[in-house]
């Protein structure tokens, strides 16, 4: 499902070139809950970010089911990102001008999909993360658990393959922790969803089917 | 989801409101000149082109020997029996001179104007070269001059249309003169050369017809300096390449501030420009800064799929909603300005005598539509850079520098 082969990723810094990820090999199948560990500084976020589309490797491929996302068009890889991954953030990714249901909808609009009732499926979605009763509400009104919680409503509103956390629960207290996990583990369970979160939480990722653990831009174990 | 796209870009406005004001301000401020200045150039360079038209000619050339008496404003060449080829200053190509125009005159008697022993001036012109004549008038029949019409001085009487019999050939009064303080001007009987030389036969009765009805002669030119020639420059020119021509300078005054303000109006252009220029550039900064401190908001889209077209088109119609709202919010500005502008120097203008015309209403629309545009042409430039260059980036640096 998931594919990296060789994956590398430099930065240029004022004291030289630092390199993030060395030449990293990962497969992960799909279905799969994969842990990526490590601790700061570690090149787990690089790594996401490549897998993600988000951040060119220096070197190295990512094949995600079948497809070659490097080798991608800007415009594709952009197509790709939205009808094919689901991201949530360790910040608070909402759009703060939007109300919760904008921001679900959203990857749905940006992708000119023909599914006519987008904001029928973002209700719903938001219903699911025991929101429902803050469709209308501003992301400025809502807790941080409860922006975490539409932020995984909204990866989903595309229907994914692959969702990706990059610690999704690093600013959030134990027990709002705990329910944010357990509902990304219910998407990688019910749905079926291949997931990758990253975290330095050893705790959060004994769950996982595969663990990965990274330190000094490569594979520790 | 335009309709999202445009509700996001306003929201953003919204979201920090003492600077999208400010932003809003400066454009308006910006394009409310340009617009009053516009509005305003163009009617002051119509008003100009009537009124110093009004003032007359800047030098008169006659022949040599001639009489001439030197009025406030050089609007009519005097009678005598002295003439000059018609294509005399033509033939010199002198450069210092603009607009020349040829006149003829005769003074007559028992002609059938006025009272019986009256004499009366006839002036002939050429309607297309003439800007001593036609901008007096204060009434006329609507209609091009043609031949058989004549134009009353504002002395003499004559209802607009009616039949004037001169030397018993039956002519119509085209048009009435205003006072221009000038005797010639005001009792002449102004009319074509055509109309003029038709007369001829009874002008000279059974004696031989003036010199200066003759095909080819003029009494004199009237004639206006090119932009930035000056009286002396000119006079010397045309006495230096036309023989047996006497020069009559004009009140230099009257030269001086129509050179002047053609200068300033230039000068006021070139002002606008740099102020517009040196608005966009303000524009782009703010818009540049605009864009650094969206980064992770950006990030986020491009995160979530949007294409960098729709990066671009997020910030594009952002710039474009504060600068169009800005240029809107200059037009209204502008036309207050105006008003005030109406009621204060321009009826103290007109209550002196000295017409203002305002440029009619289409232009006066297009240059809003103008300003606006402009305005929004602006956001755009502005925005354009700093949005294509984060469209650029990888999501994740938007993200992470933003963040």
């Amino acid at each position: 499902m998931l594919s990296c082969r060789s994956l590398r990723k430099s930065y240029v810094s004022e004291r030289g070139e630092v390199l993030a990820v060395d030449g990293i090999d990962l497969d992960v199948e799909a279905g799969r809950y994969a842990a990526i560990i490590g601790r700061s500084g570690s090149g787990k976020s690089s790594l996401m970010a490549m897998v993600g589309g988000l951040s060119r490797p220096s070197d190295g491929s990512v094949v995600i089911d079948g497809t070659d996302i490097w080798g991608l068009s800007d415009d594709k890889l952009a197509a790709f990102r939205n009808r094919r991954l689901g991201f949530v953030f360790q910040f608070a990714s909402l759009l703060p001008t939007l109300r919760l249901v904008d921001n679900v909808a959203l990857p749905a609009l940006l992708g000119k999909r023909g599914d006519a009732d987008i904001y029928g499926k973002a209700a719903t979605l938001l219903a699911r993360m025991g929101l429902g009763d803050h469709l209308d509400a501003y992301p400025s009104e809502c807790s941080a658990g409860e922006q975490r919680r539409a932020a995984i409503a909204r990866a989903l509103i595309n229907d994914p393959v692959l969702l990706l956390a990059d610690e999704p629960t690093s600013d959030l207290d134990e027990q709002t922790e705990i329910e944010i996990m357990d509902e990304l583990l219910a998407v990688n369970r019910e749905l079926g969803t291949t997931l990758v979160l990253v975290t330095h939480n050893l705790a959060l990722a004994e769950q996982a089917g595969q663990i990965v653990h990274i330190a000094g831009g490569t594979i520790a174990s | 989801m335009r309709w999202l796209l445009l509700s996001l870009a306003l929201q953003n406005l919204g979201r920090r409101k003492a600077r999208s004001l400010l932003l809003i301000a400066a454009v308006a401020l910006g394009s409310g000149v340009v617009f009053t200045g516009a509005v305003l150039m163009q009617s002051i360079d119509r008003s100009m082109a009537v009124g110093f038209t009004r003032l007359g000619a800047d030098m008169m050339v006659v022949p040599e020997g001639s009489l001439t008496n030197i009025t406030a404003s050089l609007l009519v060449v005097e009678p005598g029996e002295l003439v000059l080829d018609a294509d005399v200053l033509a033939k010199a190509r002198l450069t210092s001179l603009g607009r020349i125009a040829a006149q003829k005159i005769v003074r007559v008697e028992h002609s059938g104007i006025g009272s019986h022993h009256e004499s009366a001036d006839l002036i002939g012109f050429e309607p297309e070269r003439d800007f001593t004549v036609q901008p007096w008038l204060v009434e006329k029949i609507n209609r091009p001059l043609q031949a058989g019409d004549v134009i009353l001085g504002a002395v003499r009487d004559g209802v607009l249309g009616s039949q004037l019999l001169i030397f018993g050939k039956p002519h119509v009064v085209y048009g009435r003169l205003g006072r221009t303080g000038v005797g010639t001007h005001e009792r002449g009987v102004f009319m074509s050369f055509a109309t003029l030389d038709a007369l001829g036969e009874a002008i000279g009765g059974h004696g031989a017809k003036p010199a200066v009805l003759a095909p080819g002669k003029v009494s004199g030119f009237l004639a206006e300096l090119s932009p930035g020639a000056t009286p002396l420059q000119a006079r010397f020119a045309i006495l230096s390449n036309v023989k047996g021509v006497k020069v009559v300078a004009g009140d230099t005054t009257l030269s001086g501030i129509r050179q002047g303000l053609a200068a300033l109006l230039d000068g006021i252009l070139a002002l606008m420009v740099l102020m517009f220029a040196s608005m966009a550039l303000m524009v782009s900064v703010l818009f540049s800064a605009i864009v650094t401190e969206r980064r992770a908001e950006l990030g986020l889209l491009k995160a979530i799929g949007a294409r960098r077209g729709q990066v671009l088109g997020v910030m594009v119609t952002e710039a474009v909603l504060a600068t169009g709202i800005g240029g809107i919010v200059g037009v209204v500005l502008g036309v207050l300005v105006m008003r005030l502008f109406e009621r204060s120097l321009v009826y103290y203008l007109e209550n002196v005598g000295v017409p203002f015309l305002w440029v009619d209403l289409p232009r006066m629309v297009a240059f809003a539509a103008g300003a606006i545009v402009l305005a929004s042409v602006i956001g755009v430039l502005g925005v354009l850079y700093p949005a294509w260059a984060a469209s650029r980036r990888d999501a994740y640096d938007l993200v992470r520098s933003g963040a």
